[in-house]
């Protein structure tokens, strides 16, 4: 449907809307005026996320809730197409990826170098704010980082879910000392594991109930894979396996699956005085050995998105220690047939890792 | 049976040094406990003052604690406070007659966590009272003298023997990086949780808010010092109101520090709803070992959970607290008791029984 603005005939902009329950329309997408300190963007890569996904089944996302349309989408990259007056960093032509949410700058969080846990965050497609499956979209500059040439518009998108993981290594404190357990090898599990080896673990062992995504998460670089069930009863067998895979302690464990038994094996399997970062949002509640774990230090960080992880993500890309490019596994253009397709073969799950639209 | 132990100073005769053993469930005996040499950097005690803690309880009515059992007769009690009898040849710091209060865990100095500076962690952790290593209620004991800490002139041995409970509180301020910038939640007003406000008063923490089922308990929090006490239940639907009433005691705030100093679902799952994004919840206390708590909601706004085992590093700090009166432990030391078969018996089930019983202490 849609194409690119700018020029004399002004094309319509045009977004994937959510408009309800498992109906997306691509609908036209009015952008706002940019301001001194706003580019203009012209999408190109954008991927398909779990909330994406979730938001379409149920119109929410935890406390957040779809009440009116709202544009979906937030992993992108694109070039920019004009710079407000203020903007000196970036010129037309140039290749971004976007880091999407916009804070405050004015509360404790935000001055604190906590913006990601900023309470005025506004971030695409975390409703009420739109999100960026458009042709076009309008940011702060400050959110745009130049890809260098190595780099292309796709693996810019990816810089998205990969920050998740880069966040969650420096929340556990990776490094070459610490050997990580990884549970869970879908889009979030192998960013997580795909980091932690950039940030220099020596050891990964990652498990999952899916023996496919396991082969993958092994052609991606796991030291080991151990395939878990679900099933309550099989947690003391499972850390006793994983341990004995992991041959020296399990320093720190990332759950990215965050049900109760995925958390109860990162508790018993983790050392004494290691680390679980819980980053799945699998259940509410959960029901594990809590003060156990508590009583041998072994403490839980949570993460929430993440902050100041684009330079970082792109250097990863650019010097080849990260290579995200296995990791997109569908591509489909922009168009309303190929946006319903594309988001069904995500919710999907199974060989769908990460799901790309090329605009 | 009776008082026994050695006489003081360079007597000739030797009275047999006598302990309060843990034979079976509900059974203590003074029964004599004999001694092991002393090695070259080794110090003799003779116990003062010894109080009781909630695990020493719970061996007594259990014969375990946590993954620890209790498989032969074991010398009960760890929080102790004595003066030096004699010293080993290669001690310098000590000389008989120092007053000194006692750190219980003999960590090995091979192990990895000890090398990395966390010895409480320690594999082979010799810790009094913790089967099979023998307590410390006793008339003395042996003891390495880079465990015994000097008290300055105008601490009390009892204060000495408080430096163990207070520990808790004060490690468990560092672990949650307790600070004149963080509001803190403390659920329990037992004495774990006592001392952990004292610590955190201490640390700088200038609101700080105290929940407890006990009317009796919260008053004494009071007293001692909370901004503002909560009564709570311990029915799950309450969760909501008390959350209300701790925002509005934090003026309109959440916490940013919470320490559960009582470990139940309940009061995990209060804390991490209480608690501010960024924010640490300390789990301190030992309730339940599974429990249901809303960990994902947590974990989603950065709100970490920290766990301590012991303490490690902390008995100069503790001294230094109570010497300079930023912390007074006298408060919590309600009950007193003397070293008699008939005296610990009641101590403990005093100390069982809770409620208006906050520290009981033996002076021997």
């Amino acid at each position: 449907m849609g194409s690119q603005g700018g020029g004399d005939g002004e094309e319509v902009n045009m977004a994937a809307w959510l408009v309800s329950i498992n109906t997306l329309k691509i609908q036209p997408f009015k952008l706002p005026s940019l301001g001194p300190h706003d580019v203009r963007v012209k999408m190109k890569a954008v991927g398909i996320c779990g909330s994406d996904v979730h938001y379409l089944k149920t119109m929410r996302c935890a406390h957040f809730v779809v009440r009116e349309p709202m544009v979906i989408g937030h992993e992108c990259a694109g070039i920019i197409e004009e710079v407000g007056i203020e903007v000196k960093s970036l010129a037309p032509g140039d290749r971004v990826a976007l880091e999407p949410g916009i804070s405050c700058w004015r509360c404790d969080y935000c001055k604190e170098g906590q913006y990601n846990l900023c309470p005025e965050m506004k971030f695409f497609a975390t409703p009420p704010v739109h999100g960026s499956l458009a042709n076009q979209v309008v940011h702060p500059e400050d959110l745009c980082f130049k890809l260098p040439d190595n780099v292309s518009l796709e693996e810019g998108a990816m810089c998205e879910p990969l920050s998740v993981g880069v966040h969650a290594c420096r929340r556990a404190n990776i490094g070459p000392e610490t050997n990580v357990l990884v549970m869970g090898a879908g889009p979030i599990g192998l960013v997580t594991m795909l980091a932690a080896r950039a940030f220099g673990a020596p050891r990964i062992v990652i498990v999952d109930v899916d023996g496919y995504r396991l082969s993958v998460a092994k052609e991606l670089g796991a030291d080991d894979i151990v395939k878990v069930s679900t099933n309550m009863q099989d947690v003391s067998e499972e850390v006793e396996q994983i341990q004995k895979t992991m041959g020296d302690g399990v320093d720190v464990t990332f759950d990215c699956a965050g049900f109760s038994k995925t958390m109860s094996t990162a508790l018993s399997a983790t050392r004494a005085g290691g680390k679980v970062c819980l980053v799945g949002m699998g259940h509410n509640e959960m029901t594990v050995p809590l003060t156990p774990a508590a009583a041998r230090e072994v403490d839980v960080v949570g993460v929430f998105r993440y902050k100041n992880t684009w330079p970082l993500c792109i250097e990863f890309l650019r010097s080849g220690k990260i290579d995200v490019k296995p990791l997109i596994t569908h591509r489909f253009g922009f168009s309303q047939k190929e946006v319903e397709e594309a988001f069904e073969t995500s919710a999907h799950g199974g060989s769908a890792i990460k799901v790309m639209f090329n605009l | 049976m009776g008082k026994g132990g050695q006489s003081e100073g360079n007597g000739a005769q030797c009275e047999e040094n006598m302990a309060a053993w843990l034979l079976g469930v509900n059974t203590l005996k003074i029964q004599p406990f004999k001694l092991p040499s002393l090695g070259p950097n080794d110090v003799r005690v003779a116990m003062k003052a010894v109080g009781i803690c909630g695990s020493d309880v719970h061996y007594l009515k259990s014969m375990s604690c946590g993954d620890y059992y209790v498989k032969e007769p074991m010398v009960i009690g760890h929080e102790c406070a004595g003066i030096i009898k004699e010293v080993g040849s290669k001690v310098k710091s000590l000389a008989p007659g120092d007053k000194v209060a006692l750190e219980p865990g003999i960590a090995c100095w091979r192990c990895k966590p000890c090398k990395e500076g966390r010895y409480n962690l320690c594999d082979e952790m010799k810790f009094f009272a913790t089967p099979p290593i023998h307590g410390s209620l006793a008339n003395q004991i042996v003891h390495p003298a880079d465990l015994c800490f000097k008290l300055p002139e105008g601490m009390s041995l009892e204060e000495g023997a408080m430096c163990e409970p207070l520990s808790v509180g004060v490690y468990a301020c560092q672990r949650a990086n307790a600070s004149p910038k963080t509001s803190v939640l403390i659920m329990g007003a037992g004495p774990i949780g006592l001392v952990t406000m004292l610590a955190a008063r201490a640390f700088g923490v200038s609101k700080i808010v105290v929940a407890d089922v006990d009317e009796v308990r919260l008053a004494i929090a009071k007293d001692l010092g909370a901004t503002a006490v909560i009564k709570s239940s311990q029915n799950m639907e309450d969760v909501g109101k008390e959350l209300e009433l701790i925002k509005k005691a934090l003026g309109g705030a959440e916490a940013d520090v919470t320490f559960d100093c009582v470990g139940f679902g309940k009061t995990m799952t209060t804390a991490l709803k209480a608690t501010s994004r960024g924010g640490k919840v300390c789990l301190v206390g030992m309730g339940h070992s599974d429990m249901t708590v809303p960990l994902t909601p947590a974990a989603g706004r950065e709100v970490d959970i920290v766990g301590i085992f012991r303490y490690k590093n902390t008995w100069p700090l503790c001294i230094d607290f109570i010497t300079s009166g930023k912390i007074d432990v006298k408060p919590l030391i309600t009950h007193r008791f003397g070293f008699s078969q008939k005296e610990i018996e009641e101590a403990f089930a005093t100390s069982a029984r809770g409620g208006s019983a906050i520290k009981v202490m033996f002076n021997l």
